[in-house]
């Protein structure tokens, strides 16, 4: 069974890109045998199907500012409660395990790493201080998934 | 994100658009639209090779990027004059319904449904039983539709490799060729929705469903248990139980550029289109040369009446503190404002059953969505029907790719229904690259704002004169918007109450 690593988040909003910055990262790296890596973006209903064909999911993105920005922390899919947005586009990653604890097969084991943003404007880019140092230790907690490299 | 504490007001989205209204004394008396987000699509494409359209334009939207792919592809292919074999259109048409089927379905029970699941009609006859299917991640058509709908749009990727914003249309064709696998595949798919669609949705096999032809017979169906018990029958009930039937009508005309390309003559529809005029409620072919873009209250450069895309332009200018309110366009067929959309496509497409409902009660909120299941009927057999057509034509060409000296200058359009409703672009080609491109979508007509002569656009024409209960949960304005399903998505700021406010952008 194969093991997905889903990289979300939108790179135009500050720290909101954080997940596709690891993206960026983990993409230069020669991947494990059984591992697939995703640059999700914001697809709302439309990533229930990256959630599909595999035992493990890694969900990789950002955290709302909560007074430690940068905080590279994994949580349990029961953490992440359901967004108060609207229906329809809104949907974001609290939605997406809703909805994957309901469908009918088994869901993968979701595992969450995400940094805490210290900001999140819309339509500024680039990660702030912190989180973009977070990036680097995001990639280090996932080496695991990653063909061991060689150097000369 | 993953919001562990509530507190960011960045939705996902952006919150694209909002919906203003005026109520005076709990009633609303006047409504705008307001489109917050300028999209650009038009000037990102000036200068560009033609064929790059093929894969921005479906980036314009995550629901339906392969009506926007259909759209410019046809365009390409009028400007030059391509044939395009009949497979390619059985796979485009296919692949268009799925992403259609996969809209529907969502619209209907994620989105439009879940609204009658409010603690406020705990005491109506129907609501345990509504909870039981409707509710969100609990109830058993919802969860259901979570699961057939993500399957639907798996034919996509069959042809596409990916969904959404997939490029898998070309000039000439599709790019892969219809074989025993993907057929299968497909047909699988569909084979799955359509058992669920007829015992779950409707209660009855389609060929019956879809026989059924004027508005008694169908209320008389609506008291049978097989199909008052289907999750279409719990909609019908509770909707016209609140007066849905009888409300938010809009615009009167609509419009549809007809539904699904004929594989033998690519420019016929197999469900015709052309405009309905409300006023004298004739039928009228289409004539898109009447098409028109106001911007009198649109945050683009001004520019006086309205405009034909060919010569229209897209040139943002927001200008805070004035009568403008939206990012959004006010195209007019003629001097009139349009409803597109399932309701429109099926009434101008022939639909006995919607045009005696439609004679018998007028437009209104459930006839919007009660048409919009119903076209899952018409979608599910022409999908089979064009798989059917492809099993018999394997091995005949997918693509007819043209001679680079083909790809000459010129000006044309493709013109498409995608699941919201008519959706057009025009486009034209000078010294080989892109000189101009307009995009017309669905909700640009169904959400317009008020027009150079002051005329509402669809939706806001519908909000008008609905009663409002209870400003801090404006549910019926809920139901409403749902009904039209709105591509954006959509946030409803009050302005109370009593007396007349004047609206402030």
């Amino acid at each position: 069974m194969m093991r997905h690593i889903l990289c979300f988040g939108n790179p135009l909003h500050g720290d909101d890109g954080f997940g596709p910055a690891v993206y960026r990262r983990l993409a230069q790296l020669p991947l494990a045998d059984g591992v697939r890596l995703f640059d999700a973006g914001t697809p709302g209903l439309a990533a229930l199907a990256l959630f599909q064909e595999c035992c493990e999911a890694v969900v990789v993105d950002a955290l709302a500012p909560a007074g430690q920005p940068g905080r590279l922390v994994e949580l349990p899919p029961e953490a992440i409660p359901l967004e108060q947005a609207a229906a329809g586009h809104g949907y974001g990653v609290g939605y997406l395990l809703a909805a994957l604890a309901v469908l009918p097969e088994p869901a993968p084991a979701v595992r969450i790493v995400a940094a805490e943003a210290a900001v999140i404007e819309p339509y500024r880019p680039g990660l702030s201080e912190p989180v973009a140092a977070a990036v680097e230790r995001a990639v280090a907690l996932l080496s695991i998934y990653f063909a061991p490299q060689h150097h000369e | 994100m993953a919001r562990v504490e509530l507190n960011l007001n960045l939705n996902r989205v952006e919150g694209d658009l909002e919906i203003a209204v005026v109520l005076e004394d709990g009633v609303v008396a006047e409504a705008r639209t307001v489109g917050t987000l300028y999209r650009g699509f038009e000037q990102i494409m000036l200068g560009r090779a033609p064929r790059d359209g093929l894969v921005i334009t479906p980036r314009v939207c995550g629901i339906c990027g392969t009506a926007h792919l259909y759209a410019s592809v046809l365009a390409l292919e009028q400007i030059w004059q391509l044939p395009v074999p009949p497979n390619a259109v059985r796979i485009r048409n296919l692949c268009l319904i799925a992403e259609g089927i996969q809209n529907d379905l969502r619209q209907t029970f994620l989105f439009f449904t879940p609204d009658f699941c409010n603690p406020r009609y705990r005491d109506r006859p129907w609501f345990d039983e509504l909870m039981a299917r409707f509710e969100p991640f609990r109830g058993s058509v919802y969860r259901q539709t979570l699961a057939q709908s993500r399957q639907a749009v798996e034919i996509v990727a069959q042809f596409g490799g990916q969904w959404p914003h997939s490029s898998y249309m070309l000039p000439g064709g599709v790019t892969t060729p219809p074989d025993l696998r993907r057929i299968l595949a497909c047909r699988s798919v569909l084979d799955d929705i359509q058992r669920w669609y007829e015992q779950v949705i409707v209660g009855a096999g389609l060929d019956e469903w879809l026989a059924l032809d004027n508005a008694d017979a169908y209320f008389g169906w609506l008291e049978t248990p097989a199909h008052a018990d289907s999750a279409l029958g719990l909609l019908s009930r509770s909707a016209r139980s609140l007066g849905l039937h009888a409300m938010a009508a809009g615009t009167p005309h609509m419009l549809s550029f007809g539904a699904w390309c004929d594989p033998q003559q690519a420019s016929g529809r197999l469900l015709p289109g052309g405009f309905y005029d409300g006023d004298s409620a004739t039928l009228s072919s289409f004539d898109q040369q009447l098409v028109n873009e106001h911007v009198r209250h649109s945050w683009f450069r001004p520019y006086p009446g309205g405009r034909h895309p060919l010569n229209g332009e897209t040139v943002p200018d927001f200008q805070p503190n004035s009568d403008r309110y939206t990012w959004a366009k006010a195209p007019r067929y003629g001097d009139k404002a349009v409803q597109t959309g399932p309701l429109a496509e099926l009434m101008i497409g022939g639909d006995a059953l919607i045009r005696s409902l439609h004679a018998a009660e007028g437009g209104n909120a459930w006839l919007r969505q009660f048409a919009r299941v119903r076209r899952i009927g018409y979608e599910l057999a022409c999908a089979r029907r064009m798989l059917d057509e492809l099993s018999a034509a394997i091995g005949q060409p997918h693509i007819l790719n043209p001679a680079k000296s083909a790809e000459i200058d010129g000006e044309g359009f493709g013109l498409i229904m995608a699941a919201r409703g008519a959706l057009g672009h025009w486009l034209k080609i000078k010294d080989g690259a892109i000189a101009q491109y307009q995009i017309v979508t669905p909700t640009a007509w169904n959400a317009s704002p008020r027009d150079s002569n002051g005329l509402p656009g669809h939706w806001e024409q519908s909000l008008v004169g609905v009663a409002v209960q209870d400003p801090d949960d404006p549910i019926e304005i809920g139901h409403i918007i749902r009904s039209h399903d709105p591509c954006l998505v959509c946030t409803v700021h009050m302005l109370d109450s009593g007396k007349r406010l004047r609206f402030a952008p």
